[in-house]
């Protein structure tokens, strides 16, 4: 499942992936419109926080009159604003806190991957990320770490 | 709604003495003729106070204001200004910082918050979407701002959502340069504005808000961002920012001699690398942080893991780096960077707190200040144990202390003894880390700011390390190679005039010096595409030119009301008549009358006293200050 992610360690909370955010889908420079946030605590630490697309979604499973469906092709969850009732209870079965409702608007909003503040992080921190991809990097960071002692013990021609 | 975008179009006026607050509309004009920040503030204040206004009485009126571009996607656009009747100047004050607060402010439904009287017991203003609210800060009266920031969290709920501006100890025990402090580590440190809130019994001001900021120009506004922040990350300096943020001056500035070292006896220090950037970068560093849509995230976020020095928080500036170290001569960095910590924690300015320092030093190596003054205190040149102890001192007004924390003028004068002849300070305010023997223009610079010693007020940076192609841009071609030449006192009248109508344009709408003054990178022509896309002022060039200037003589004209003149713009005399003894600028003194009547005559001021002109002042549309005009002299 694709999501945006955020390196924490790159990210310096400068909150331009929300303006940016907010305003080109919501019209608004307001980042409590934007469909990510910026979490800042201290010490040093700074993080935008997004769906991520769950295969499963609580937030849909909760909702009474089913305003959230993912779709099952591009794997994104989105929420039909008409449906939406404004109750919150996606809001409150999100585990990781990423779905709010719109201050004005009253209906849910999320993000739905549309990639707008991925080029306009100043310090590319944000980018789409999969579960298995984030895992493959784990699994290949792992194997880099033995390297060396495979080198010892194999013939590399030309070494 | 407000006829202008940018603006959250309402001011809140607090009237602290009677525990009451409104909120009332923006003017229009007012907007137009004077933009916000720094601008609004001038004239706001220059209506309300004067020359019978005590800075520390009920009667001073401190303004916190936001700017147009404050909270936009401007690069850099975090800025909020403090402004008030200075207690450490005695003329006009204003302090500038970045962070969050501001753009918070307006997101709340505020371009700025008046502040007047004083409340019989302590108190902090809660704004949350257009309402306001004065409620009790007995319990965080004697807390410092990092206990300060927790307590309010706790009380206004939603974790960190809400932001905050706040004063430390020093603030309430009216230590002179106290700071007004926001997000933790943000200072808007100098004049002492930390000290007029502190003496208004206002603790806090919490802010939160849901609002939109409106845009004016839709259509155009994402691709103009998109350009101007492509044109932020492209400039190379932006790199070297986030890698190392301002404490790399310090190495820099010692290699062209211009960090002060030992209270001005000396422009180079042998520990500079002990103190610089890189050390910092390598040993302390946790992560550059960014202010509110920052790109260049100069901010540093350090830790000292273990010792007498541990602490984990924001890190010192260059210019801490040079007060607090090399004026001192300390180079030891843990003792610097724990300074600079505790400082932010009681709030206080670290210029003016190590330059104070530094005075104090000298007097005690001349034998003026001794162990029986000092109440043991060992000033040696270099002691950083004795430093870090009157950081609490200070802000406590403990024994020696108390004296120190009335500002190295004043503390000069009560201790008398020839102890002025070396106080750094201009208008009675600390220099902070420029000799302008080294570089002339920062010398003028610091000569005619309007808030006393001041490097900011036009910071003259572009004949520091040679920025041609700006110069060219900003000044013409044909000053070089002269206007670029920071040991060549030429050109450098225009250069400071020019760079101050800039700089409070800057500050007043609302977006960072970094980014506009040094790297060159934005100047009035992309301001004013993204004030006009924001706003839909429709301002031309020429009119955004003459907001500055008018900035500039109002501010001026503030001064002059409490008796400033040509003789008030000068120098301690150590920078006229002691030769740089070493580095490039080597015999070099500041060649300060002639650069001052270049620049009164671009100025159009006065040459012998130093007055704007009737003429001048009618120009700019500041009519309204000529009855102010000693004799009303005609020109
Ligand atoms: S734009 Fe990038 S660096 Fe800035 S807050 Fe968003 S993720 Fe963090
Ligand atoms: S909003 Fe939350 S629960 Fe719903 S899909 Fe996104 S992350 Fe999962």
């Amino acid at each position: 499942m694709p999501y945006l992610y955020c390196d924490a360690m790159k990210c310096t909370g400068c909150r331009i992936c929300e303006l940016y955010c907010a305003f080109i889908r919501e019209h608004a420079l307001n980042p409590k419109k934007a469909r990510l946030r910026v979490e800042r605590r201290e010490p040093a630490f700074d993080k935008a926080i997004a769906c991520r697309q769950c295969a499963d979604p609580p937030c849909a499973k909760v909702c009474p009159t089913d305003a959230i469906v993912r779709n099952p092709k591009t794997e994104i969850v989105l929420v039909d604003e008409k449906k939406c009732i404004g109750c919150g209870a996606c809001v409150e079965a999100c585990p990781f806190g990423a779905i709010w409702l719109h201050p004005d608007r009253k209906k849910a909003i999320k993000c739905d991957l549309c990639k707008q503040c991925i080029p306009r992080c100043p310090t590319g921190a944000l980018w789409v990320e999969t579960s298995e991809g984030s895992a493959a990097k784990r699994r290949l960071r792992l194997v880099e770490s033995w390297r060396p002692v495979m080198l010892e013990r194999i013939q590399v021609p030309g070494k | 709604m407000f006829k202008y975008g940018g603006y959250a179009g309402q001011i809140l006026d607090v009237d602290l003495t009677r525990g009451k607050s409104v909120a009332k509309p923006f003017d229009e004009n007012l907007a137009r003729e004077y933009l916000g920040g720094a601008g609004f503030c001038s004239r706001v204040l220059y209506d309300e106070i004067g020359p019978r206004t005590r800075p520390l009485g009920p009667e001073n009126v401190l303004v916190i204001t936001t700017g147009p571009l404050t909270g936009t996607l401007f690069p850099q656009a975090s800025r909020h200004v403090v402004a008030a009747k200075s207690p450490l100047t005695d003329i006009w004050g204003e302090a500038h910082a970045a962070g969050h607060w501001g753009p918070e402010l307006k997101f709340a439904g505020f371009d700025a918050i008046i502040v007047r009287g004083r409340s019989p017991k302590p108190v902090y203003i809660w704004v949350e979407d257009g309402k306001a609210e004065l409620r009790s800060a007995r319990h965080l009266w004697g807390k410092d701002v990092y206990e300060t920031d927790a307590a309010l969290r706790e009380e206004v709920g939603d974790g960190w959502s809400a932001k905050m501006l706040y004063i430390g100890q020093a603030g309430e025990n009216l230590v002179r340069f106290a700071a007004v402090m926001n997000d933790l580590d943000r200072a808007s440190a100098r004049t002492g504005m930390g000290t007029v809130m502190g003496s208004k019994r206002l603790k806090a001001v919490a802010v939160r808000g849901s609002k939109d900021i409106p845009i004016a120009d839709e259509k155009k506004y994402v691709k103009l961002m998109d350009e101007l922040h492509a044109k932020m990350l492209a400039d190379p300096f932006t790199q070297g920012r986030a890698d190392y943020g301002t404490p790399s001056l310090v190495e820099l500035m010692n290699e062209i001699g211009r960090l002060p070292t030992r209270n001005y006896q000396t422009g180079v220090f042998e520990h500079a690398e002990a103190i610089g950037g890189k050390i910092i970068r390598q040993r302390y560093l946790v992560k550059p942080r960014a202010d509110f849509a920052c790109l260049q995230r100069c901010g540093r976020y350090t830790c000292v893991p273990e010792g007498p020095y541990a602490y984990i928080g924001g890190g010192p500036e260059y210019e801490t780096l040079s007060c607090v170290g090399s004026k001192c001569s300390i180079g030891n960095i843990k003792s610097i960077l724990y300074a600079h910590h505790l400082c932010n924690r009681y709030g206080m300015d670290t210029c003016s707190f190590g330059s104070t320092i530094a005075w104090a030093m000298e007097c005690y190596e001349r034998g003026i200040l001794t162990k029986k003054d000092t109440g043991g205190l060992d000033l040696t040149w270099g002691n950083h144990e004795a430093m870090v102890e009157l950081v609490r001192m200070i802000a406590f007004r403990e024994g020696f202390g108390d004296l120190l924390a009335e500002g190295s003028y004043r503390a000069a004068r009560k201790v008398g003894k020839g102890a002025e002849k070396y106080v750094m300070a201009i208008k009675k305010q600390e220099l902070a880390g420029q000799d302008g023997r080294a570089q002339k223009s920062m010398g003028l610079g610091n000569a005619t700011a309007a808030r006393g010693a001041d490097h900011l007020y036009a910071f003259p940076v572009l004949d520091e390390v040679g920025f041609e192609k700006a110069i060219k841009e900003r000044f013409s071609a044909r000053y070089l190679p002269e206007i670029g030449q920071k040991l060549n006192p030429k050109y450098k009248g225009l250069m400071v005039k020019e760079c101050e109508d800039f700089a409070v344009v800057v500050e007043s709408v609302g977006i960072c010096k970094y980014g506009t003054m040094i790297p060159p990178t934005f100047y009035y022509r992309d301001v004013l595409r993204a004030l006009n896309a924001t706003t839909g002022m429709k301002l031309t060039e020429r009119e955004l030119r003459r907001i500055g200037e008018r900035i500039v003589n109002l501010n001026r004209m503030f001064n002059v009301r409490h008796g400033i003149r040509r003789k008030d713009d000068t120098l301690p005399e150590r920078l006229l008549k002691e030769p740089s003894p070493d580095g490039p600028p080597k015999g070099h003194v500041v060649e300060l009358d002639y650069m001052l009547d270049d620049y009164y005559r671009l100025r159009g001021w006065d040459l012998k006293t130093g007055l704007p002109t009737l003429k001048k002042l009618r120009s700019l549309g500041l009519g309204f200050t000529v009855k102010h005009l000693p004799g009303r002299r005609r020109k």
